[in-house]
């Protein structure tokens, strides 16, 4: 993607170790994607843990910015601090999701039950809302999601639709349009 | 009826998405630091691994051969003699934040020194890490408790207010200390609440400072006690007070704020801006509704390092003229139904490039000015018909 002269020049104030240009960047991409953390993580403090995290990444590999938007660069790297730090925090819940899999265990959800979406999105997995969150979110389309998320199209086509029939489920959407 | 789904989780997630308003200023202080250059730090695990190996030496020499040991300690002290504190930050004349969300602390010592060219005030934690804090500089050295909101007179003429949060205090340590310092007049806790732990700095005049992190954990607030701390000058320093050679009071290079919230909210009326000499003056007019008195609705004017904004409440980014910029915020106020004018000013003027309008959202009315370089600032509140004034000074 071609950056605008602005951009490029804080760019190259920052490979020279600007720190004020570093934090231009910042200004101009923080807060998008400490939204998308959050939507992923489903914890304030977890998104800025990760946000933190990817910008502290950024400075040090600066070289390997080609000459492009530092945005999808800098959405790749949070992606994967985000699905990371999730992985840490919840790896006794990642191991009772796969022993439920293992074992053929579906949950259900009653009608009495149903979700809000809020609480529907806290039931997939973090890397469907990553996927959810970049799609429906930030507005990529599935060949950039893709590429975001350093994953094939196929895959990223299928955890879409695995979530959102997850969602349809959770929330009694699949119900209504029986 | 997918595309209805669909649609319906893509509002929900922007709705959601929107819940963060901004992106905080603690997060951006502890980014800050992390990239701050830290050549003791780095030095550490070194340090360590260095200073097991000589232990596991020394015992063997003392198994093999006791005499031994006086010549050895000797030389271990030598190397663990204190060297000179380290200068991580260079002095910035901005509010600075920083410590790490995730720590819950408890203050247990307050210390402050007088040393060359600056006055140090340390505080010291028992915790893994500081805990979140900011640092919060202000004109007067009056502070307001948290959360009687009594005000409280330190001495001197400026302040710095420091928050701690998920903090609180050991017993024993001071809450108000009159050290006396060039600097550094008092030092008094103003909060203690819900685990927010507040301080108030009063100090002598308007300083700039050094704010770093040491290991203890502690952290240090160096207050210059010149006018322009010689050999760390920021990388790009802002201007120093400096008089304004009229009678309309002096320039400030600190955020500012006044005015009351009071009453019905203020309608905003007029927005003007142009040069006069050695200032650009940015002007907002207000009239009071039907039934409600004239006054200056409560405002803030936070100075900042970009031209880069946040429109309220929506979120989206702004990017104004130049490379530096002033959000002011007045709390009771609007223009939604008054103010006909242009929101989106762009004068060009020697050091205002641009004021824009942010948001108005709930009587909360906030404007951006761009402008091409960082400068001092004065407000003036005035009667009749009812402005704020703000004159940014131009070289």
């Amino acid at each position: 993607m071609l950056m605008d002269p602005t951009l490029g020049r804080v760019i190259e104030r920052w490979r020279a170790g600007d720190r004020e240009a570093f934090e231009e960047v910042i200004d101009r991409y923080g807060l998008q994607l400490l939204r998308t953390a959050r939507l992923i993580l489903r914890d304030p403090s977890l998104a800025e843990d990760a946000i933190q995290e990817t910008f502290l990444k950024a400075w040090q590999r600066i070289g390997s910015l080609r000459d492009e938007d530092p945005g999808p660069w800098l959405t790749r790297i949070a992606m994967n601090e985000s699905i990371s730090l999730y992985r840490r925090r919840h790896r006794f819940q990642a191991l009772t999701e796969r022993f439920g899999r293992l074992g053929g265990v579906k949950h259900e959800v009653s009608s009495e039950a149903r979700l809000d979406l809020t609480h529907a999105l806290d039931r997939l997995t973090a890397e469907q809302r990553a996927a959810v969150a970049l799609h429906y979110y930030q507005d990529l389309s599935v060949e950039e999601t893709a590429r975001v998320l350093k994953v094939p199209v196929d895959t990223t086509k299928s955890r879409l639709k695995t979530a959102l029939r997850r969602l349809r489920e959770l929330t009694g959407a699949e119900e209504a349009f029986a | 009826m997918s595309d209805d789904f669909e649609k319906n989780l893509r509002e929900h997630l922007h709705s959601e998405a929107e819940e963060t308003r901004e992106f905080p200023r603690r997060l951006r202080g502890r980014i800050r630091d992390g990239i701050a250059p830290r050549t003791r730090a780095r030095m550490a695990p070194q340090l360590a691994l260095a200073g097991a190996l000589v232990l596991v030496a020394v015992a063997v020499l003392a198994f093999r051969n006791p005499t031994m040991v006086n010549v050895v300690t000797t030389g271990i002290k030598s190397l663990l003699a204190p060297t000179p504190a380290p200068t991580p930050q260079p002095f910035t004349c901005t509010d600075q934040s920083g410590g790490s969300a995730a720590v819950s602390a408890q203050l247990t010592g307050i210390r402050s020194a007088r040393h060359d060219g600056y006055d140090r005030i340390v505080f010291e934690f028992s915790g893994s890490a500081v805990p979140s804090y900011d640092l919060t500089r202000q004109e007067s050295a009056t502070f307001y408790r948290d959360a009687s909101g009594q005000p409280v007179a330190l001495d001197g003429n400026a302040g710095v207010k420091l928050t701690f949060r998920d903090t609180d205090v050991a017993s024993g340590v001071p809450t108000d200390t009159k050290p006396a310092l060039p600097s550094v007049r008092e030092i008094a806790q103003i909060g203690n609440f819900e685990r927010v732990l507040s301080y108030g700095v009063g100090l002598s005049s308007s300083q700039c400072m050094r704010v770093f992190s040491l290991s203890g954990p502690r952290l240090v607030v160096d207050v210059a006690t010149t006018a322009s701390p010689s050999t760390t000058a920021a990388p790009t320093p802002l201007p120093t007070l400096s008089p304004s050679g009229t009678d309309l009071g002096a320039f400030s290079c600190l955020d500012t704020s006044g005015g009351a919230d009071s009453g019905l909210a203020m309608q905003l009326s007029a927005v003007r801006v142009a040069h006069q000499t050695g200032f650009d003056r940015i002007v907002f007019e207000f009239a009071p509704q039907a039934g409600g008195t004239a006054h200056i609705p409560a405002y803030t004017v936070s100075r900042q390092a970009s031209a880069q904004f946040v429109k309220d409440p929506s979120g989206m980014p702004v990017t104004m003229r130049g490379s530096a910029g002033l959000r002011i915020v007045f709390h009771g106020a609007s223009g939604a139904t008054s103010y006909t004018g242009s929101r989106d000013l762009t004068p060009n003027l020697p050091v205002v490039q641009e004021v824009e309008q942010l948001g108005d959202f709930e009587a909360v009315l906030s404007w951006g000015a761009g402008m091409s370089r960082a400068s001092c600032l004065r407000t003036l509140e005035l009667a009749n018909p009812t402005r704020l004034v703000i004159d940014v000074q131009t070289p």
